[in-house]
This record gives structure tokens, C-alpha cells and sequence, in this order.
């Protein structure tokens, strides 16, 4: 029976560790996370390993020959085999509870020079905004320096979302109403999803945006860059508005470098605005006022957040729409 | 007490006849719904149109408002109509009450199973064929969604059909399926294994059954409502599904309250049996653990369901009342959902799951042939998890949001439910060792329960350290971990009970071949289909979506297929099934050589159960022990010139 529970720790070993299991660590919270699954994991495959290899063990060697009638050894019980299987897992869990607590605390202390960001949910789309650096918006995606503790206020307008980057490990429900916080320290440059991982209607499945973690001094470069392409007007302030307000996370457009298929091809939108019977900026302008009133075939109604008008200030609104019109031209 | 069985037999008055011409529309049955259904709507649609007119609404007939009242009216209709309150309105009103005629005993045709029937045994049955119409209706919704999920993209069904799809199969799986299927196992065995004729209440264990098609097919229903089925998810959320879904939702929240009454009325009538009704002689320590495991399981559906039956009131007053219970802008309270909403359905994760443990032991003690090990340690550690049950729902809240200091001690009383759980887990292991196994049907699925039932109990202990679960709540991870637990834990135990007892029952035997191939299948199919979505799950497939990475495209492939092949084992199953219960051969009273009760009396059992009550006389699992007796007869004692007090 040894042989058959080390075969099979030693084939839940192999699983364990030549599987990738773990997405990459691009995280400092997700050191203490991933600490804490192998070490539960080893826990748990010697617990596994030993039930399997006593059902396997008795199935064989216990089974009746087909004209056993009799009956096994009356045995009631044995005090000290019960009290070993209850003081054994008693021990175990309480050492899983401690290495959760220390990792739990670790993970959650927030140093008060970390970089704040306003992460807010809504039907269904991200946004991100940097009340440091005078509220800024950086719309749909969000940008993150490299090593710098930051702190996500995360919160929504309508119904519950959950805020996720699998790589960092963290995960928060954003509530209306209030303001949850969650650390994060990002590691490695990159790219992350985004994924809201609490069901939030129709459009939950699409709910994803995009965390980009910069060199400290790039971002620095970014945010200043932000702040005066917003004072200008003309095309650069609306492409600005577009890649702020998140568009780029749904829709392609060329001339902003986007490329998504979740809603329309924006590239195609005098086409669309043939379609449905209006003048190309009239058009752009009502459909980000109000999505659902021209759908375009083959997408869904409702999926767009409808408060884009309430959102973007008359001049960001302006120049978004001249940025899409002509550049869609 | 032997004198009050005989009786029966000899007071009973003559069973009515049946009624004949428009006299069956006043007498109880599918045509007198007829009747009842349209008075019952029309009064509810009625007031309803009559208040909006005084307080000049429009308009007047309004259909939202129609179908919400509906909800409760035709149900009431369809029970006033079968006749599920005639006795209570007969006493209520002055009016002499039926004689007992035992009309509604005992099932001679297959047509008394479609009519109200107070015989615990017949109930048993309607409960068990209701709930795996059920089950199979939830799996056919799970084979859509394994269609649509098999590739990236979307194929077949829109995203709300989708997430519709995935929160009926839910609601019906828990609902309809694993919580009744424990009930109508008990239902049958409960009275014949504590020595009783019968349940406490049986016109109450009646009308407790026939709640459940109404909640049923009013969640399935809810896919013909405009907008489609209720979509958020069988946990309901609120705001999301109080006010921000369409009607569907009510159809949802009504059909957990008529579930719900089903499961109170079911608990509270298992409670006063298991208490009051026990044959002389059998002590709470004498009892089979399946009856302590019934007795905990109904404590738990009698505490813990008025919570979820609130949580649901108030997210449809939120909706249909304008309450704002959970509607932040009003000063409502989201998280308060949650809390209603696990306190409740944490509890229910034992409910679904206590009955289970107990099948586990009656099988595993009789095909190992040796007492179960630690009898007492075993009820107690049940008894441990009903307490300690109450104190760990916030570990599904670890991301919700709650006060963060909240979270250590529930990861704490989380994790210590392993310990009775792991009790139990080396108790059946000790109890087949050195044991004479018989591996049939039954002791298969027993034996695949305690090996998947340990997987799911350890990935349940990656999600109670509350960093872990940080970072896999909600994704695949927890999909695999609830179907460890439910599939291979729950129906694992679920089908060892239905061909454990199929032979008492139906009075023939199964096809152990079939049976044998059924497991296999569904043991492999299983397996494949849900471990791979632990793997998906940590590296980043949220659960509840239609569509996904095309990353996971390969391993979402192989879980679809295998899912088709798990479906597929069901027709054996259905197969073995419908064709032992017509024509298998006939069973004897006790093909497992079991010690307790149900297997004492003939298969199928007498219409009283017992001609007359047996005397127990010791534990009910004394296998090897050289002249043990769980329970004597009348007859055995004559001839071995015992002395046992009589009552």
C-alpha cells in the first residue's frame, strides 16, 4: 500500500509541477499567492495520495471472492486512530490558516505614498482615473508604473463588478455605493486583461480592458504628455479623448492604432452612417450620446455604456467626434 | 403501538368511487384545475386591475404586474384544484372532514402517481422521477452551454440566452435536483428504516412534493418570458437581478420560494418522524447514520431556508414594489444581499451534501460487511458541521467587499470543517479495511463519491485561505470545485442510493452490468470534463462567460466533448433503469444482506410498511458480530424464547 500512495504523490507531483499551472507573476502580492498554493498544494497531494491508495489498496486486496458469504473482523472503532485523524488535518489547517493570515496581511497593507487610482465599474465598460495627477482620466486602459505600490479605489455605478488582473493575483468587487481598496505592485512590464469577473448582465463576457505596466519614468512621460494634449484642440486632443475614455478596448479604429472587435469597425463609419440615413457627424455624435439608437447589424443592443454624453465635456465631445469623422473619411 | 398497525387494516372505510361526469369538476384532480386555475388568476388579475383603476394607473392591465401576481395565484390554483388543502379546508370550514378511506394510500396503478397520494413510499417515488426529469432538463442546458463554449466566439445562443442558460441549470441542479433528490430517498426509506407506518405528517409530505413541478417549470417557464430567462446566475445578485434584469428574474425568485416551502415542509415532517416515530428500542445511538444524516440536514433546511426565501422577497420588492432594500441611491445596502443570500445557501451546501455522507455509510458499511467505524464519531462530526456550518458564509464574500477583518475568522471556521469532513473521509476508509468488499453498483458510486468528494474538499481548501481565493474566486477554479462537490459528491451518492434501493422499491433488480458501464462512464466523463477546469481557472478564465480567450481554446474543446460522453451515460442509466423497473428480475426482500429495517419487510414493503413493529434490539451495522441483532420481530421471539418488553 506505500508503494501505491508514493506512485501516486509521485504522479501528483509530476502533474503539479511539469503543468503550468500558475499564470505568470507580474505582481509583488502575487509572490505571497503563489507561495501559499504550492504550499497548500503539497499539503493537499499528500492527503489525496493517501485515500486513494487505501480505496485502491483495499479494492484489490479486500474484495469477496464471489462465493464469500461471511463477514469482515468486527471492529467498532479504535480511540487512537480517531483521535490521530482528527488532531493530524486540526494541525494542518491551522498551519494553511497561519501562512493565509501572514500572506492576507502582507498583502493588504497599503503604504500611504502609493500612486492613488479611481477604478470604476459600469454596464460595461472600465475607467480609470488619477486623482495625483489632477483627476485625469486614462479612460478604458489602465496604465501602471513598474515597482511603485499603488493603491485602486474601485467602485461602480450601476450593479456589481469585480475588478481582476490574473497575473497580479488581486481581485475586488467594485460596489455601488462605496469604495473598496486593493494594493497592487506591479513587477514586470507588460500587457494584462482587465476581466470583470462579477456577472454584470448581457455585456459581462465583453467587460475586459487593459493593464499596461511602464517604466517609472515613461509613465511620468505619459501623464505630462496626457495633461497637454487634453488643453489642445484639433486632433490630437481627440485622439486623446478616444484613448482616455477606453473606445480603443471595443471598437478598431486605424488612425487611433486600435484594433477590437466587440463593437462596430469605426473605420467603416460612413458606411454605418449611409445605413442609417444621416450625415456622418451628426451620426457619430448621436451614436455616442446615445449607443442603442442605430445599432449596427450583428452587434448588440445595450452593450455600449449610455452615459458617454454625460461623461465627456462639450469639447471633449466635439473633438472625439471630429477626430472619428475625419478620420474615418 | 403493534395494536395501532393492525388496526388499520380493519377500520378503514370504504374507498370512495371515483367521480363520474361534471361531478369531476368538484372533486380533486387534474379537472378541477380547470376550474380553479382561471378563478384563482382571474381574482388575483382582477384586484390587481381594479386597484390601478382607483388609483388611475395605466394602464390599467398591466402585463409585468400580471404575470408577478400570476406566479403565486396559478400555483395556488393548481394545488386548491388536485386537491392539496381539501382535508385542512374541510376542518377549517366546519365541514366533516373526509373519513380516512386510504384511498390515497398505497399506489396500484401508475395514475396514483400522478394524483396527491399521503404513502410515503409513493411520494418517494414522485419525488424521485420529478427530480431526475429535472436533473436531465438541467443537464440538456449544460449540454447547450458546453456547444456554445467548445469554441471561442460566439456559435449558437447571445449572450443572455447564455448566461439564462447557465443560471437555470444551476437553479434547477440545486433546486430542483440535488435538495429534493436527498428528500425523496429519505422520503421512501426514513419511515421504513426508523420502524414507522408511515411519515408524521403525510397530507403536509403530499402537498410538500407537489410545490416542487410548480417551481420547477416556473424556472424553466421563464425562457418563454419576452425577454428571456433569468440571467444572474442562481445567486440572483443584487441590484443586478432586483432591478437591473428583465421579468424574467421574478420567475426565478418566485420559483425558489415554492422550492423552498417544499424543502421547510420536508424538514420539519423528517424532524417530527425521526423524533416522535422511531420503533420501540431504537435509541438516537441505535439509529443508521443515513437517519442522523436526514436529522442534521433537516435542522439545517428548517434554520437556515427563511433566509434565502427573504433575500428573494425582498430583491423582487425592490423590483415590483419599489422598495430599495438593496438599491444604494435609496440607502439600500448591496452587501446585505450577500449576507441573506450565504447565510442560507452556505448551510445548503450540507444540505446538499449531509444526506450524502449518509448513503455513503449505509452502502459502505453492508458491501464491506463490517460495522462502521467510529458510529458515534460519525453522527457527532455530522452534527459538528450543522454548527459549524453557520459560522463560514462570508468565505464566498472574500471579494465582495466586507470589513477586511471579517475575513481571517471565517477562513479560520472554513477550514476547521475539515477536520470533521476528514473524520468521516479515514471513517469509511477504516470501514473497508479488512472488509469483504462487494463491489456492485452501489459501493462503486460510494467509493468514486469518497475519492472525487476529497478532491473537491481540497480545492475547497486552496478557497478558504483568503489569498488563494483572491485570486480564483469566481473563475473556473470554483466551477470545478462545486461540480467536485456536487456531481462527484452529491449525484455520486445520489445514484449509489438508487441502486441501493431500486430492488426495495420497484421489487426487481437493476442490470448490474449496465450499472457497472454507467459508473465507468460516468466516472471517466466526469473527470475529464471538470478537473481541466481547475487549470483554466487559475490562469484566467472567469466563470459565467459565453465567450473567452482563444488561449483556453484547446482545453474548453476537450472539457466540451468529454461533458457530451458524461451526458451520454445518463441513457444508460435511464435505460437500466426503465427497463429493470418493467422487466428485471424480481428482487428478494434483502438482496444486500443488510441489518437494517427497510430490508426486514418484503420488496416492495407492505402498504403499512410493517405488519407489525419490529423491537430493536442493537446497533444497526453489527456485521461479523457472532449473533448480533439489529431489531426482532413478534415472531422471532416466540421461537427464540426471548424476554423483550412489549409496548
Amino acid at each position: 500500500m506505500v508503494a501505491v500512495g508514493l506512485a501516486l504523490s509521485a504522479a501528483a507531483f509530476a502533474v503539479a509541477f511539469f503543468v503550468p499551472w500558475l499564470p505568470e507573476n507580474a505582481s509583488k502580492e502575487r509572490d505571497g499567492i503563489d507561495f501559499l498554493f504550492w504550499f497548500t498544494t503539497i499539503i493537499c497531494i499528500g492527503i489525496f495520495a493517501l485515500v486513494t491508495a487505501v480505496i485502491l489498496y483495499s479494492v484489490v486486496k479486500f474484495r469477496a471472492r464471489p462465493d464469500d458469504d461471511s463477514d469482515g473482523p468486527p471492529i467498532h472503532g479504535n480511540t487512537k486512530l480517531e483521535i490521530i485523524w482528527t488532531a493530524v488535518p486540526a494541525v494542518l489547517v491551522i498551519a494553511i490558516s497561519i501562512v493565509s493570515g501572514v500572506v492576507l496581511a502582507r498583502n493588504d497593507r497599503i503604504p500611504s505614498d502609493a500612486l492613488r487610482v479611481e477604478v470604476t465599474g459600469e454596464q460595461f465598460a472600465w475607467s480609470f482615473k488619477y486623482p495625483d495627477a489632477k483627476n485625469l482620466a486614462s479612460g478604458g486602459v489602465l496604465r501602471l508604473p513598474r515597482g511603485r505600490p499603488v493603491r485602486l479605489l474601485i467602485s461602480a455605478k450601476d450593479v456589481i463588478h469585480s475588478f481582476w488582473v490574473p497575473e497580479f493575483g488581486q481581485k475586488l468587487d467594485a460596489l455601488p455605493g462605496s469604495v473598496n481598496q486593493l494594493k497592487i505592485t506591479p513587477t514586470k512590464l507588460g500587457t494584462y486583461s482587465v476581466i470583470c469577473t462579477e456577472l454584470c448582465g448581457v455585456g459581462h463576457a465583453l467587460m475586459r480592458s487593459e493593464a499596461i505596466v511602464m517604466p517609472p519614468a515613461k509613465f511620468d512621460a505619459w501623464l505630462r504628455k496626457q495633461r497637454t494634449d487634453m488643453g489642445q484642440g484639433g486632433e490630437t486632443a481627440g485622439k486623446a479623448v478616444y484613448a482616455n475614455n477606453g473606445c480603443g478596448a471595443c471598437h478598431t479604429f486605424r488612425p487611433a492604432g486600435s484594433k477590437a472587435g466587440v463593437g462596430p469597425d469605426l473605420d467603416k463609419l460612413p458606411a454605418q452612417a449611409s445605413r442609417a440615413g444621416e450625415p456622418l457627424e451628426e451620426f457619430v455624435r448621436e451614436s455616442i450620446v446615445r449607443p442603442n439608437a442605430y445599432v449596427e447589424p450583428g452587434f448588440a443592443s445595450g452593450l455600449m455604456p449610455q452615459n458617454y454624453g454625460e461623461q465627456l465635456e462639450g469639447d471633449q465631445l466635439d473633438s472625439l467626434v471630429r477626430f472619428l469623422s475625419e478620420g474615418a473619411k | 403501538m403493534t395494536a395501532i398497525a393492525a388496526d388499520h387494516h380493519e377500520l378503514h372505510a370504504a374507498p370512495r368511487p371515483p367521480a363520474r361526469g361534471w361531478r369531476r369538476l368538484t372533486a380533486a384532480g387534474y379537472f378541477r384545475c380547470l376550474l380553479t386555475i382561471p378563478i384563482f388568476f382571474g381574482v388575483g388579475a382582477g384586484l390587481m386591475s381594479l386597484v390601478r383603476w382607483l388609483e388611475g394607473w395605466h394602464p390599467v392591465w398591466n402585463g409585468t404586474v400580471i404575470t408577478t401576481i400570476s406566479l403565486t395565484t396559478i400555483p395556488l390554483g393548481v394545488l386548491v384544484g388536485i386537491g392539496g388543502f381539501d382535508y385542512w379546508m374541510r376542518y377549517a370550514f366546519g365541514a366533516p372532514t373526509a373519513p380516512e378511506d386510504h384511498s390515497g394510500h398505497g399506489g396500484k396503478t401508475w395514475r396514483d402517481y400522478f394524483r396527491i397520494n399521503t404513502d410515503h413510499k409513493v411520494i418517494g417515488v414522485q419525488y424521485l422521477v420529478t427530480t431526475i426529469f429535472f436533473l436531465l432538463a438541467g443537464g440538456l442546458l449544460a449540454m447547450i452551454m458546453r456547444a456554445e463554449l467548445a469554441r471561442p466566439g460566439m456559435q449558437f445562443v447571445d449572450n443572455q440566452t447564455y448566461n439564462g442558460l447557465f443560471s437555470v441549470h444551476a437553479s434547477l441542479m440545486i433546486f430542483l435536483f440535488v435538495i429534493p433528490a436527498f428528500a425523496a430517498l429519505g422520503n421512501y426509506v426514513i419511515p421504513l428504516m426508523i420502524g414507522a407506518p408511515d411519515m408524521a405528517f403525510p397530507r403536509l409530505n403530499a402537498l410538500s412534493f407537489w410545490l416542487l413541478p410548480i417551481a420547477g417549470f416556473m424556472m424553466l417557464g421563464s425562457f418563454l418570458v419576452p425577454e428571456g430567462a433569468f440571467a444572474c446566475g442562481w445567486t440572483g445578485y443584487a441590484p443586478l437581478c432586483s432591478t437591473h434584469q428583465p421579468l424574467g428574474a421574478v420567475f426565478f425568485q418566485m420559483g425558489v420560494q415554492w422550492a423552498g416551502a417544499s424543502s421547510i415542509m420536508t424538514g420539519l415532517n423528517f424532524l417530527v418522524t425521526i423524533i416522535t416515530m422511531r420503533a420501540p428500542g431504537m435509541t438516537f445511538w441505535r439509529m443508521p447514520l443515513l437517519v442522523w444524516a436526514n436529522f442534521t440536514t433537516s435542522l439545517l433546511v428548517v434554520i437556515a431556508t427563511p433566509f434565502i426565501a427573504a433575500s428573494q422577497f425582498f430583491a423582487m420588492f425592490d423590483r415590483v414594489l419599489h422598495t430599495s432594500f438593496f438599491d444604494f441611491a435609496q440607502g439600500g445596502y448591496p452587501l446585505g444581499y450577500q449576507h441573506i443570500f450565504w447565510f442560507y445557501s452556505h448551510p445548503a451546501v450540507y444540505i446538499m451534501m449531509l444526506p450524502g455522507f449518509g448513503i455513503a455509510s449505509e452502502v459502505i458499511a453492508v458491501m464491506s460487511r463490517k460495522p462502521i467505524f467510529g458510529y458515534r464519531l460519525m453522527a457527532l462530526s455530522l452534527m459538528a458541521i450543522l454548527v459549524l456550518g453557520f459560522s463560514v458564509w462570508a468565505h464566498h464574500m472574500f471579494v465582495a467587499g466586507i470589513a477586511s477583518w471579517l475575513r481571517v475568522p471565517m477562513m479560520v471556521t472554513s477550514l476547521v470543517i475539515a477536520v470533521p469532513t476528514g473524520i468521516k473521509v479515514f471513517s469509511w476508509l477504516a470501514t473497508m479495511w479488512e472488509g469483504k468488499l462487494n463491489l456492485a453498483t452501489p459501493m462503486l458510486f460510494a467509493l468514486g463519491f469518497v475519492s472525487m468528494f476529497v478532491v473537491g474538499g481540497l480545492s475547497g481548501i486552496y478557497l478558504a485561505a483568503v489569498p488563494i481565493d483572491i485570486a480564483v474566486s469566481d473563475t473556473y477554479f470554483v466551477v470545478a470545485h462545486i461540480h467536485y462537490v456536487l456531481f462527484g459528491g452529491s449525484l455520486f451518492t445520489i445514484f449509489a442510493g438508487i441502486y441501493y434501493w431500486f430492488p426495495k422499491m420497484t421489487g426487481r433488480m437493476y442490470n448490474e452490468k449496465l450499472g457497472k458501464l454507467h459508473f465507468w462512464l460516468t466516472f471517466v466523463g466526469f473527470n475529464v470534463t471538470f478537473f481541466p477546469m481547475h487549470l483554466i481557472g487559475i490562469q484566467g478564465m472567469p466563470r459565467r462567460v459565453a465567450d473567452f480567450e482563444p488561449r483556453f481554446g484547446d482545453w474548453n474543446m476537450l472539457i466540451s466533448i468529454a461533458s457530451f460522453a458524461l451526458g451520454a451515460s445518463t441513457i444508460v442509466f435511464l435505460y437500466n433503469m426503465i427497463t429493470s423497473w418493467i422487466r428485471g428480475p424480481l428482487a428478494p426482500a434483502n438482496p444486500w444482506r443488510s441489518m437494517t429495517l427497510e430490508w426486514q419487510v418484503s420488496s416492495p414493503p407492505p402498504i403499512f410498511n410493517f405488519d407489525e413493529i419490529p423491537q430493536v434490539v442493537g446497533g444497526p451495522y453489527e456485521y461479523g458480530v457472532e449473533g448480533a441483532r439489529h431489531a426482532v420481530f413478534n415472531g422471532d421471539r416466540a421461537s427464540e424464547h426471548e424476554k423483550v418488553p412489549v409496548h
